[in-house]
């Protein structure tokens, strides 16, 4: 029962493939995303302290 | 006008909405990969693979809007100078990139036993693969430039260029004749797809929105936090 769903009618090997490679690559990005964010955490409330401007269209535009 | 999409709205919206979203998200996921893999009934035509769809199909669409958001937020980024916007495609680029490749391959995986071949010079796979190499470009730009202002212009530029590629992939299905089939769902015209296929492909593509709104938040905050620490 198992192999017969893994075999998914003779087209397995396409559709495991495909998953695995959606599964990996978006792994992927999400773990090199928290890591990314992770190495900056610790300079997060310099951040966070900050009286943080208006975005407009003025001549601040260029400020965030 | 542009008020609402100030940094610390979307920087409160981070702090606070991720771990339900992440709750969301295994939920759909489960539900999704549970009806895609197992419920989901065999095509006539495409037989088991038509399960590839369910991944394929969503990762399209997701990379094309992600691409319309781009472009879009570089126009107004370089016309009305509104720098944020500049780092909400700088975020979402990465995200559209892995999304576009996922399209193009599970597309092949699915081409080769349904069409007899892994890749075709064709409209609407060509276009896609223009799309993925826009997304390339776009991301190595921001890699390689080291000036943030430079980088800006010229991303902005290539993300306003890219933009073209867009209405081309998607009616390039009807402007050439392709291998690819044209569109089951339309926003104008009821699915011609089985309600039994279209409730794993819609929960599917709402898990990969999900995953994608998370993956921009966690890469917003980390850019705007990199923007003003080394601005100082």
């Amino acid at each position: 029962m198992i192999l017969q769903f893994l075999n998914m009618g003779g087209y397995g090997l396409y559709i495991w493939l495909s998953y695995a490679f959606a599964a990996l690559s978006l792994t992927v990005l999400y773990y090199v995303s928290v890591k990314k964010l992770n190495s900056i955490k610790n300079i997060e409330h310099l951040y966070q302290s900050e009286k943080v401007e208006e975005v407009t269209v003025s001549a601040q535009a260029n400020r965030f | 006008m542009f008020g609402i999409f100030k940094p610390r709205t979307f920087f409160n919206l981070a702090n606070t909405s991720i771990f339900w979203l992440k709750i969301i998200l295994v939920f759909a996921l489960i539900v999704g990969l549970v009806l895609a893999l197992v419920f989901s009934p065999i095509d006539y035509l495409q037989k088991d693979t038509v399960r590839i769809m369910y991944i394929h199909v969503p990762s399209s669409w997701i990379s094309l809007f992600i691409f319309l958001i781009i472009g879009i937020s570089s126009f107004i980024s370089l016309i009305f100078k509104v720098r944020v916007f500049s780092v909400y495609a700088k975020s979402l680029a990465p995200i559209g990139l892995v999304f576009s490749l996922i399209s193009v391959v599970t597309g092949s995986l699915w081409g080769y036993p349904t069409w007899g071949t892994f890749w075709s010079w064709d409209g609407r796979l060509t276009s896609m693969f223009i799309l993925v190499l826009t997304y390339i470009l776009y991301v190595s730009l921001w890699l390689i430039i080291k000036n943030y202002n430079s980088a800006e212009k010229i991303t902005n530029i290539v993300g306003i260029v890219g933009l073209i590629n867009i209405p081309i992939i998607k009616f390039s299905v009807a402007w050439w004749n392709t291998l690819h089939q044209p569109a089951s769902i339309t926003l104008t015209a009821a699915p011609t797809i089985h309600s039994s296929m279209l409730a794993p492909l819609l929960i599917m593509f709402f898990s990969f929105c999900i995953l994608s709104l998370i993956i921009f938040l966690i890469r917003y905050k980390y850019e705007i936090i990199n923007f003003r620490v080394n601005k100082k």
